[in-house]
Parts: structure tokens; sequence; C-alpha cells
């Protein structure tokens, strides 16, 4: 059993490490809400590129990948899958979001859409979905600083107090130099997380089975229906068709509409950075193979943990390996962690206030109350999100569907702001109002659904009819406004 | 510049035959077979992670001959 200071200093020299890059950025932004929401729009590819990824590989990734696979095997599969495309939308809608931009200075995307349809109340329904999203995502991202901690030290630190450490140092960053802070943290963690996913996924094979390949030989020949798509639902029972591959579909249309990734469009230097950001992406989705081989590498292990998503951990701690791997380990947990964390913490609170408290009440404080008021939020989220993960007992994971599903319903609105004439206020309106409720009935009774389909997909379809037949009975009120927020956005 | 240029439509159909290969009914009938192993890793795994490559370079391709104004 690996030395519990060994592991306990590295992780902490990590937090150091985190802490100072972090704060480093924040005399650099200007002091308002445009320096503090979207760094000034100057960001450049490097910063875009680990922004966006890092983001994306949470402490979900880091734990619930190696998890999935292990317990649900090909089904984990999905996640690659949806991977290869999910970004594509965003190369067409980055730009014309970012143009707009610019000239009308949104720095949200709820905002962005508000303005074109000259509609408060829908920037005010998407904050609310928006900050409803973000706190149980927090929470889970807390969870897992808290339980890696915990179980590296054997209990030594408690889930609460290491989730509290962790997240310590999160607001402090976030705090003082926003998204800044949030980028040049994530190009570290990035850096560090895949180094130490590669590192591992190449490891734990060679080391338990000699090798990637006789690994998987080994788990065909004893349990092959692990490595045959669709894998396997949550209860081990045969996972389905329908429901793997509307999951992949729903995640490619809805992916780029998630508040705290679009929002990034605001923040890129120029138009060329954001494409090439969107290029380079699939680069970063190759770096779930190795957390995969991680979680295979769980089946044939000779004792199982109480959790599948405790299965890296787990492994970790019943091997002879050396401390000094182990507390990497750590640190590379916490930097998913952290690195999906602090960007949600920054979004929800940014959209709270520019949404919420500006766009939707009509309060108009000067840029510079703004970042106060974003700040203060930060803390305020930070807090809800802790005390979430502390105490609430019922499952987050049916929060964050529900919430995941509602998100996937800014697609149609959204894609409308920025392409289509015809689309009206109304129609974008009602139909994410419509689309939602659907979604959440059938995340909450999934026996409802008449065939196996993903929940988001059930309130798509309804979404777009809404919006296209309210849009052709309800006229903009204002066609030359439309007419030149298109012509902005397409340059 | 317009939408339905061949660049287009080639980058599109691109997206629907990748959609199709990662899905039911392509992924089941071309991908969910173990042999042969690529890289060490069953087919259907490297099927996923050779799509994710490909729209990669495709992206690359598309991008690089995007129509300069």
């Amino acid at each position: 059993m690996p030395s519990s200071y060994v592991v306990l200093s590295v992780s902490l020299a990590y937090l150091v490490a985190s802490l100072v890059i972090g704060m480093w950025p924040g005399r650099k932004a200007s002091g308002t809400a445009e320096g503090y929401v979207a760094g000034d729009r100057s960001l450049g590819l490097v910063l875009m590129y680990f922004i966006t990824g890092a983001t994306i590989f949470s402490a979900f990734a880091f734990l619930g990948g190696p998890g999935w696979a292990y317990s649900r095997g090909a089904a984990a599969f999905y996640i690659l899958g949806y991977g290869a495309l999910g970004f594509v939308p965003f190369y067409f809608l980055g730009p014309r979001a970012a143009r707009v931009g610019r000239a009308y200075g949104f720095v949200t995307q709820a905002e962005m859409v508000a303005e074109r349809f000259r509609m408060p109340a829908i920037a005010g329904v998407m904050a609310v979905v928006s900050v409803i999203a973000f706190v149980p995502y927090l929470a889970l991202q807390m969870k897992g600083a808290g339980y890696v901690l915990s179980a590296v030290t054997r209990g030594g630190i408690p889930e609460w107090a290491g989730a509290a450490l962790v997240y310590g140092v999160v607001l402090a960053y976030v705090l003082r130099s926003g998204v800044l802070g949030v980028g040049w943290t994530n190009t570290f963690q990035g850096i560090f997380m895949m180094a130490l996913a590669w590192g591992l996924g190449l490891y734990l094979p060679h080391r338990l089975y000699g090798g990637v390949g006789e690994m998987f030989r080994r788990i065909a020949v004893e349990r092959p229906e692990l490595l045959k798509a669709p894998g396997l639902a949550y209860d081990g029972s045969p996972w389905n068709w329908g429901d793997y591959s509307t999951a992949v579909i729903v995640s490619i249309i809805g992916f780029s509409f998630w508040p705290h990734l679009f929002m990034k469009a605001f923040t890129s230097r120029d138009e060329r950075t954001l494409r090439r950001t969107v290029v380079l992406y699939p680069t970063f989705q190759i770096f779930l193979v190795p957390l995969f081989l991680i979680g295979f590498c769980g089946v044939l292990f000779a004792s199982a943990p109480d959790k599948p998503d405790q299965i890296l951990p787990h492994m970790l701690m019943n091997m002879e390996i050396p401390a000094l791997l182990v507390g990497l380990f750590c640190a590379g947990a916490l930097a998913a962690s952290m690195s999906s964390g602090d960007a949600m913490a920054h979004a929800a609170s940014s959209i709270a206030i520019r949404d919420g408290v500006v766009r939707a009440l009509g309060a108009t404080p000067d840029p510079h109350r703004q970042r106060t008021l974003i700040r203060w939020t930060v803390v305020a989220v930070m807090v809800a999100s802790y005390v979430v993960a502390v105490i609430y007992q019922g499952s987050l994971v049916f929060l964050l569907l529900s919430a995941y599903g509602a998100v996937v319903q800014f697609a149609p609105g959204v894609t409308a702001c920025l392409f289509s004439r015809r689309a009206t206020g109304e129609g974008v309106l009602t139909g994410l109002l419509v689309g939602s409720a659907v979604t959440v009935l059938f995340v909450a009774y999934p026996e409802l659904k008449p065939w196996p389909v993903h929940a988001g997909i059930y309130g798509l379809v309804p979404n777009l009819v809404t919006l296209i037949l309210v849009s052709a009975f309800r006229r903009s009120g204002d066609p030359e406004k439309d007419e030149a927020f298109l012509s902005v956005a397409s340059g | 510049m317009s939408v339905l240029s061949p660049r287009n439509l080639l980058f599109a159909l691109y997206v629907v035959v990748c959609a199709f290969a990662l899905t039911w009914p392509g992924y089941d009938l071309l991908g969910n077979r173990l042999e042969p192993f690529v890289f060490g890793l069953p087919f259907t795994l490297a099927w996923n992670v050779g799509w994710v490559l490909a729209t990669f370079m495709v992206l690359l391709l598309y991008h690089s001959t995007r129509p300069r104004v």
C-alpha cells in the first residue's frame, strides 16, 4: 500500500502549482465584465484548444469513463462516437456568434438570442436552465475531487474536507483571474491529464496482463459481451441500439450549445482561431482511449470496487505500485475535476448576472459593477454546489440528465438566431419551453417512452415544430433589425 | 460563395456517412466485431477511434480549402 504522505505531497504540490498559474493572468485583463467573462476577446489557439478540451474532460471522464468501460463495456464507446462530430456544428455557429458578439458586445449565448429577437424573457429562461444545469454538474466535480483525496489517503482526508480544499483553490483563481485564470490553468491541467491518462492507460494493461492486446484477448474469452456494441445498460442487461444511437445523435446536436462551451466563441481572438480550435478538437477526444483501457483493466481484476466509478483508485490502492505514481494519478483526477469545475462556476455566474439580472430583469449596472456582481455570484454558485455535493442525497445524475436534456433544447433557437430570417422570438421561446418540458418528462418517466430513443430527441422534435409553426403565424416586429443582425453574422 | 458548393456538399456527405457509421445500422454492420485487432485494440474500439481521426483529417482539409474573401 502506497504511503499517504507521498501521495498527499504530490497532490498538494499540484494544487499549489494550479493556484500560482491561475492567479498570474488576473492583472492583465481589463476590469470590466467583458474582461472577466470573455478575456477582452483576446484568446489565441493554445488557450482556446485547452479551454474547450479540458473543460469537457471532467471528473466524469476521468472516473466515469473508466467506470463505464469497466461496468458497461462497449456502451462507453458512444462518448468517443459523438465526440467525432460533436464540435462540428460549432465550426459554422462559432464564427457567426463571434461576429455579432464583437459588434453588439455579447459575452453569453442567451443575451445574443434575446437581443436578436428583442425578447428578454428568452435570456431569463436560458439563464435559469443553465444555472440549474451547472449546479449539479459542479457538485459532481466536487464529489469527484473529495472522493479521490479520501480514497488515496484511505479516509485520512474526509470527502467534505477534500472537496473544500480543492475548490478553495478553484474559487481563488476564478475570482481573481476570470476566464484567463480558467484558460491558463486548463492548459496546464490539460497537458497533465493527457500525460497521466496515457501513462496509466498503457502501464496498467502492461503490468496486469502483459499488454493491451493480451488484455482484450482475455476479456474476449471471459467476458465477450462487454466488447460487443452497444454494450450493457446500467443494470448489466444488454443495452439497445436505439438508446445508443440516439444518445450519439443527440449529443452531436446538443454538445456545442452547452453554455460554458458556446460562450467561448466570444473569447477567441479571431475567427481563424475559433475554426482551428474546432478542427483540432477531435485530437483531444483520442484521450478517451487510455481512459477506456484503464476501465477494461478492471474487468478481470482480482477484486471489485463498491461503485464502478471507483475502479481506477481501487486498482491503484490494491496494487504494489510506487506512491509517486498514485500521487500523480490523484493530481490528474483533481486536474480533471478542476478544469471542468472552474469553467462551470465561471459560466454559471456570468450567465446569472448577464442574462438573468441585466438582460431579463433589465438592471443596468456599469461594467465594473457587473464584474463585481459576477464575482460575488461565483462565490454563491460554488457554495450552493458545495452544499449540494455534501448534503444532497438524491440522484445527481437525474438532475444532470434533466438539465442536459433541456440544454440540448437550446439548439434550434440558437441556430435560428444566427441563420434564420423567419424565426421569431415567440417561436423560439415556446419551442424551448415545449421541448424542455417533454424532455424532462421522459427523463423522469422513461417507462412512458414509446420507443427506446433518447429523451432529448423526444424534446427536439416538438421544439422544432413549435418554433416553425409559431414563427409562421407571428411575423417579426422589426425585419430591418433582423436583417442588420444577420448581415453582421454572415460577415 | 454558394452554400451548395461542391466543397460544402462533400463535407455534408462526410458528416452523414460518419454519423451512419457510428450508429445503428452502420456501426453494427461494419464496425461491430473483434477481429482484426488494430494496435492491440479490438476492431470495434478501433472503428470509433478511426472515425475520430478521419473527422480530424476531413476538418483539416475542409478548413484549409475554405474560400478566402
